[in-house]
């Protein structure tokens, strides 16, 4: 039993203590918290505005059509940027399109951090300009009418009205659409960037032990990951309490 | 292109199809200021249609919505003889007309040409030339008032009232009125308890929707329309969704406004208010009006068949 703890004490020195290891993780830790908050921050910018013109075409879409012109031209088309942008990164897996942005698109760029945040970013656009859409689309259609029918413009009535009820009905999807984008930086070490894991797994390579480093790695995602949902149901727990 | 009657709102050979389902199939009518105008009919007959595009929650597919001597809709070429005339399609069919020198007289061809152009839908607004493009546009820039500007002066009641679910009853009341008559916070929320006290609900100014009854929502959807000042009311179908107890409460709320000579259009199954209140009732069918009177006459000497099967199985 004694040899046993004299192992994990030599074994957390090794791997942690040692050459300030524990000091990859921190670094790593940083660079994946930095990694998941502007990629969240890109990701609602990006999810705002493809929610905005798909709903927005959706709703007038017809009208506009009938009165003609080049502006629902413009805007048919701008939907159909949308769509499409919408199934290719909904379509291909996170890894590729890192991959392609990193040695492809910014070939040139060394900032690794830069290039992820724009990949992550641009991929959780996707499903949050989903969530979005989803959620303006969940606020009952009469809500819209009544607006309308007191002289309300369209931007007025979705700000007014549509959008606060909206938020209430997707802020818990949307924060755990971020839990989820935080796990998902793990994968920034195909691209040479220290992330959390990255860190992780230089440890083991250096120390040629798996055990600590690994399960460090595990144990930080988790606690976060908890924290952040514990933080989710307690807001939650509020939405619903000013529900009347 | 003035209307000689001043009528407040004047309807002009309205159709609305959606798809292959036409629904209004040329309606034209008049609502006078003062008016209660009670619109009956079997369901699906196109009573909620007709009224929802007179503030154009439902765009007409073809017909024109004035609301005081204004046009609310685009302008619909083929109410406007002067239109068809400039048009390429009725130039090319009057010139092959006249070639058969059939011995008809210009105006004869005309009047012939115009009605079968109405009648097959013919003008395509691409086809036809600047002079009727320009000649549409300045009949629409010379008479139009903007949509958003006719809905404050129309108050329109909504079956499942649609209160803003986000907002308290206060604010219900007072948003529009802050937002787009530009009065003060407190001016608009004295009036909103002026006129909450008058339906009795004046301790439910902090409540929030989900915590009324039925009929107090309703109520209270009525007031928030109110609340803009507005120069005519639509109810559509106010009562049909209440528990029975609270029609009641919704249809006195009504009746109240009628004596105070708002001018209003209800659309509604409730034969009692409509014979008691209503100074005119109209009976639409199959998308059209087929019968429309004061109330004693319509009830009591319904002239068209249909009309009187309709009456002898609601009342």
């Amino acid at each position: 039993m004694k040899d046993w703890f004299a192992d994990i004490a030599a074994q957390f020195k090794l791997n942690f203590i040692d050459g300030n290891r524990w000091q990859w993780l921190a670094e790593g830790f940083k660079t994946t918290l930095i990694i998941a908050f502007f990629a969240t921050v890109l990701g609602i910018c990006i999810g705002v505005l493809i929610a905005t013109i798909r709903s927005t075409y959706d709703k007038t879409g017809e009208s506009l059509k009938k009165r003609g012109g080049a502006g629902v031209k413009i805007f048919g088309l701008a939907d159909r940027i949308c769509k499409l942008y919408l199934t290719v990164i909904r379509g291909t897996p996170m890894v590729v399109q890192l991959l392609i942005m990193y040695f492809i698109i910014f070939k040139s760029s060394t900032r690794g951090t830069l290039v992820a945040i724009i990949s992550f970013g641009i991929n959780s656009g996707a499903y949050v300009a989903e969530i979005f859409r989803g959620g303006i689309m969940s606020v009952d259609n009469g809500q819209f009418e009544a607006g309308r029918s007191l002289g309300f413009n369209y931007i007025q009535t979705m700000v007014y009205i549509v959008i606060p009820q909206m938020f209430k009905i997707v802020l818990p999807t949307l924060c755990n659409e971020f839990i989820v984008l935080l796990k998902e930086t793990s994968v920034a070490g195909y691209v040479g960037i220290r992330d959390l894991t990255k860190a992780g797994d230089l440890i083991r390579g250096r120390t040629f032990s798996a055990f600590m480093p690994l399960i460090a790695v595990a144990l930080i995602y988790l606690v976060v990951v908890v924290i952040l949902t514990k933080l989710v149901g307690i807001l939650e727990r509020r939405l619903r309490k000013s529900d009347h | 292109m003035t209307t000689e009657k001043k009528a407040l709102i004047k309807v002009d050979g309205l159709y609305k199809y959606f798809g292959s389902n036409h629904v209004l199939k040329g309606i034209s009518a008049e609502i006078d200021a003062g008016e209660v105008v009670v619109v009956i009919g079997p369901s699906g007959s196109g009573k909620s249609t007709f009224l929802r595009c007179l503030n154009l929650l439902e765009e007409p597919t073809y017909g024109e919505v004035w609301l005081e001597n204004k046009l609310v809709t685009p302008v619909d070429p083929y109410l406007h003889p002067d239109v068809i005339e400039l048009s390429k399609t009725f130039q090319s069919l009057f010139a092959a007309e006249k070639a058969k020198n059939t011995g008809e007289t210009d105006e004869e061809i005309k009047a012939a040409l115009t009605a079968k152009i109405k009648a097959e839908d013919l003008l395509n607004e691409k086809h036809e030339g600047k002079a009727y493009k320009s000649l549409m546009k300045k009949i629409y820039s010379e008479n139009y008032i903007n949509v958003n500007l006719a809905r404050q002066k129309i108050g329109m009641v909504f079956q499942q009232f649609n209160l803003f679910a986000n907002l308290s009853i206060m604010d219900n009341i007072t948003l529009a009125p802050v937002k787009l008559l530009k009065l003060s916070k407190q001016e608009a929320e004295e009036r909103a308890k002026t006129l909450l006290e008058r339906i009795g609900l004046a301790d439910k100014a902090g409540a929030y929707p989900s915590q009324l009854s039925g009929g107090q929502k309703q109520r209270i959807a009525i007031v928030r329309a109110l609340a803009m000042n507005p120069d005519v009311m639509l109810f559509d179908e106010p009562t049909s969704a209440l528990d029975p107890e609270m029609v009641g409460e919704v249809l006195e709320v009504m009746k109240e406004l009628a004596k105070e000579g708002m001018t209003m259009v209800v659309v509604t199954h409730e034969m009692g208010f409509a014979r008691e209140v209503g100074t005119r009732v109209i009976f639409i069918d199959e998308g059209v009006i087929q019968e429309e009177n004061t109330p004693e006459a319509f009830f009591t000497a319904p002239k068209s068949p249909r009309l009187r099967d309709f009456l002898s199985k609601v009342l």
